[in-house]
């Protein structure tokens, strides 16, 4: 559908919309850049991280594993007796700030032959150090086990020491051997133990962010430190998994028991916000550390930088907004007030104001053309007003002139009602001008008709006039008695004198005698006339008798005979007839006027020249008239 | 209506075609004038190819004539025919300018 548009709203859209474009591209590459840049600044920090906290753990875990070696190798070279093993174990509990408890458990009878189980242990209690045997039955323990199994010092899951300790912690437990003979049988085992409050003191001293942590999970998977205290030692990484039957977190579980590193992306267990994760194995323990960020908060300043961003985006979108909708209107205001200016003027209110325009801009200019566009239309509506009220004039004037040459033409037909010897019709078609044309009529006496036809040289006011001095002066010689010939060599030269226009008259005058039908005749340069007989025949008048006049001065016209029988009748016409053309140019000519004259003569004499008018309209139509069509018959009934 | 002019011994010919109407009459009659008033005294009007003539024409024609006779000057007709040499018989002016039958015919006189 076809709508409107101004041009503000079209400039506010087109801007706009580029800028939106260009500034989403600028903030979209701002935004992917400085959030690499943090990603790439997190990954950096997670790694030196992870690293200071593995070297934190593993110092200490390193210097733990110390004490049980050396103690171990101490027994399996030197003697010792009760008191020198308990004073050790005690010297290694105390010298050593993070071992919380050791102890130096033989294998059965081996101590002495009277005591199955031999196990003196120290640990750090109340502030102090306390000592016992440990009080169970700890072969099937796994601190012990697992050394002795594998013939090497093992880090022990951890595990809530019932007995002895009374806390969850971990041991390192070193098998060590006595020679009896040549072979070297396992005596016992030497352990440290550290407890788990302690590791979980340091990795809680991982803090990242408002709400990141570190954990700590054994090589089965069991959290042993972990802020969330309901899942140390009561949950496993898998445990949890399956919980949440989260497959993701069960494989990266696995990778991490596995001992590899690398990053992850990971849920909080605390805040269920999403986190990245990085994860190393302890060389030690084979546990595997892990360190949370939280996405969000490490993202909160590109976060804020970015709502920053979009903020003066926005306030500049308005701002440019609103100063294109300005812009536009400062263009547009005027330009309404023009238009509507112009549609006042186009409905023909010349007075219509225009409005002013204050910038000297483009608009000012258009608004100066239409000024000058309204004073060029009123002076020329004025000056088309003035020269159409002199046309009018003319033309009104050109119409009297018109009438008064109509009027001196004899127009009331049959002229002479009270004579029966002939009769007569005239008529004249004017052209759309005031046209040449003439015919006359009068008696001179009691018998003698005389008669005239002619026609001017071009059209107008001089044609007319020209055509009224030569009516006139014909009548005034025709009272001269003068024979047709020497009338016309009298008009002739007066209407030669001065006669600088050069306009001329061709004129067929004649003179009947109505008694005998005797018609004396000269022709000055006109068409010769027809007469037509009873049955059809025509015969042209055919004698000259001279050239047109105004032409020379010194010509003779001379006068010819011929005798009417009665029922013949006298045709004279003008060019207006034979000359009239169609369309195509081709002209009404002699032979057709002949061929119409043949079969209408026999006809009353207004008949012959109503029906030949009729067949010479028929032939021009829709062309324009441009010459009068004047037409004189008598007809001699004797 | 068309003009062509055309230099033969010491007379200028003028070839006139179409049509001699009111209008053109007049755009005739002006370089006629020019022609005149520029010294022209020997004249040969050639309608050959001149379909047409109305009273106008003939008006133009006589007043060229007048001119050129006052100057001392000459202006002969050519190849008058049909319609427009009718014209002239009817309207007695070839026995007021002197015409021939070709152009060539106007020149020897």
């Amino acid at each position: 559908m076809y709508r409107k548009t101004g041009l503000a709203l079209r400039i506010s859209l087109l801007v706009l919309s580029s800028i939106t474009a260009i500034f989403s591209v600028v903030f979209l590459y701002n935004y992917i850049f400085s959030r690499q840049i943090i990603q790439t600044n997190i990954e950096r920090n997670a790694e030196s991280l992870t690293l200071s906290t593995i070297h934190k753990i593993d110092g200490v875990l390193g210097a733990v594993e110390r004490a049980p070696r050396n103690l171990a190798i101490f027994l399996e070279e030197l003697s010792y007796g009760d008191g020198e093993l308990i004073e050790l174990i005690k010297a290694v509990v105390q010298s050593n700030p993070d071992i919380y408890g050791a102890t130096i458990a033989f294998e059965p009878f081996k101590y002495s032959p009277n005591a199955r189980t031999f196990a003196p242990y120290y640990c750090k209690k109340k502030g102090g150090i306390e000592f016992t045997y440990i009080p169970y039955d700890y072969f099937g323990w796994d601190w012990y086990q697992l050394p002795k199994e594998l013939e090497a010092p093992v880090w022990t899951e951890p595990y809530f020491d019932e007995g002895a300790g009374g806390i969850i912690m971990a041991t390192f437990s070193v098998p060590f051997y006595r020679k009896i003979g040549s072979e070297r049988v396992l005596t016992g085992i030497v352990t440290a133990d550290i407890s788990l409050s302690w590791l979980q003191e340091i990795i809680s001293s991982v803090k990242i962010s408002d709400t990141g942590y570190g954990f700590l999970i054994s090589r089965n998977g069991t959290f042993i430190t972990h802020p969330d205290p309901q899942l140390v030692m009561n949950e496993t990484i898998f445990s949890v998994a399956e919980t949440k039957e989260d497959q993701s977190m069960r494989e990266l579980g696995r990778k991490m028991i596995n001992g590899s590193s690398g990053y992850a992306s990971f849920t909080s267990l605390l805040t269920g916000k999403k986190c990245w994760m990085r994860y190393t194995p302890l060389p030690t323990s084979g546990w595997s550390l892990a360190v949370l960020f939280p996405q969000d908060e490490l993202m909160a300043d590109i976060t804020r930088l970015n709502r920053t961003v979009i903020s003066i985006g926005l306030a500049g979108f308005f701002i440019i907004l609103l100063v294109i909708v300005l812009i536009a209107r400062s263009i547009t205001r005027p330009l309404k007030g023009l238009s509507v200016a112009a549609g006042h003027i186009a409905k023909g209110d010349l007075d219509a104001e225009i409005p002013e325009v204050k910038n000297r801009d483009e608009v000012a200019d258009l608004a100066d053309s239409f000024r000058f566009m309204k004073a060029s239309l009123k002076k020329y509506i004025a000056d088309l007003k003035e020269t159409t009220a002199a046309k009018e004039r003319i033309e009104s004037e050109l119409k009297i002139a018109h009438d008064i040459q109509m009027s001196i033409l004899p127009k009331t037909f049959p002229p002479f009602p009270d004579r029966y010897e002939f009769e007569l019709y005239a008529m004249i078609e004017p052209a759309r001008e005031v046209g040449g044309d003439l015919y006359d009529f009068f008696f001179l006496d009691e018998t003698n008709l005389c008669f005239a036809i002619g026609d001017v040289s071009g059209k107008g006011v001089p044609a007319s006039l020209f055509m009224a001095v030569t009516r006139t002066l014909i009548k005034t010689k025709a009272t001269q008695g003068l024979e047709p010939g020497k009338l016309l060599t009298r008009v002739n030269q007066d209407l030669c004198v001065d006669n600088d226009a050069m306009m001329f008259v061709t004129l067929f005058l004649g003179i009947l005698d109505v008694r005998t039908g005797e018609l004396q005749y000269s022709n000055a340069g006109h068409n010769p006339p027809y007469i037509l007989g009873h049955s059809g025949e025509t015969r042209a008048v055919k004698e000259k008798g001279g050239a047109a006049l105004g032409v020379m001065e010194d010509c003779e016209y001379r006068s010819h005979n011929v005798i009417m029988r009665p029922g013949e009748t006298l045709f004279l016409y003008t060019d207006g007839v034979t000359e009239a053309a169609d369309a195509a140019q081709n002209l009404f000519s002699d032979q057709r006027l002949v061929t119409e004259l043949s079969l209408n003569g026999n006809k009353p004499v207004r008949d012959i020249v109503s029906s030949l008018m009729a067949r010479v309209k028929a032939f021009s139509h829709e062309v324009e008239q441009t010459d009068d069509i004047t037409m004189l018959v008598i007809r001699y009934r004797g | 209506m068309e003009t062509a002019k055309r230099k033969e011994k010491t007379f200028t010919i003028l070839s006139v075609s179409g049509r001699l109407d009111a209008i053109t009459s007049s755009e005739l009659e002006k370089e006629l004038s020019a022609m005149i008033a520029g010294g022209e005294k020997s004249l040969i009007l050639d309608f050959e190819a001149l379909d047409y003539i109305s009273s106008a024409g003939l008006r133009c024609i006589l007043a060229a004539a007048k001119k050129l006779r006052e100057k001392q000057g000459t202006l002969r007709l050519a190849c008058l025919k049909g319609v427009v040499k009718e014209v002239f018989d009817i309207s007695g002016f070839d026995s007021v300018i002197p015409c021939f039958n070709t152009a060539g015919g106007a020149v020897e006189g």
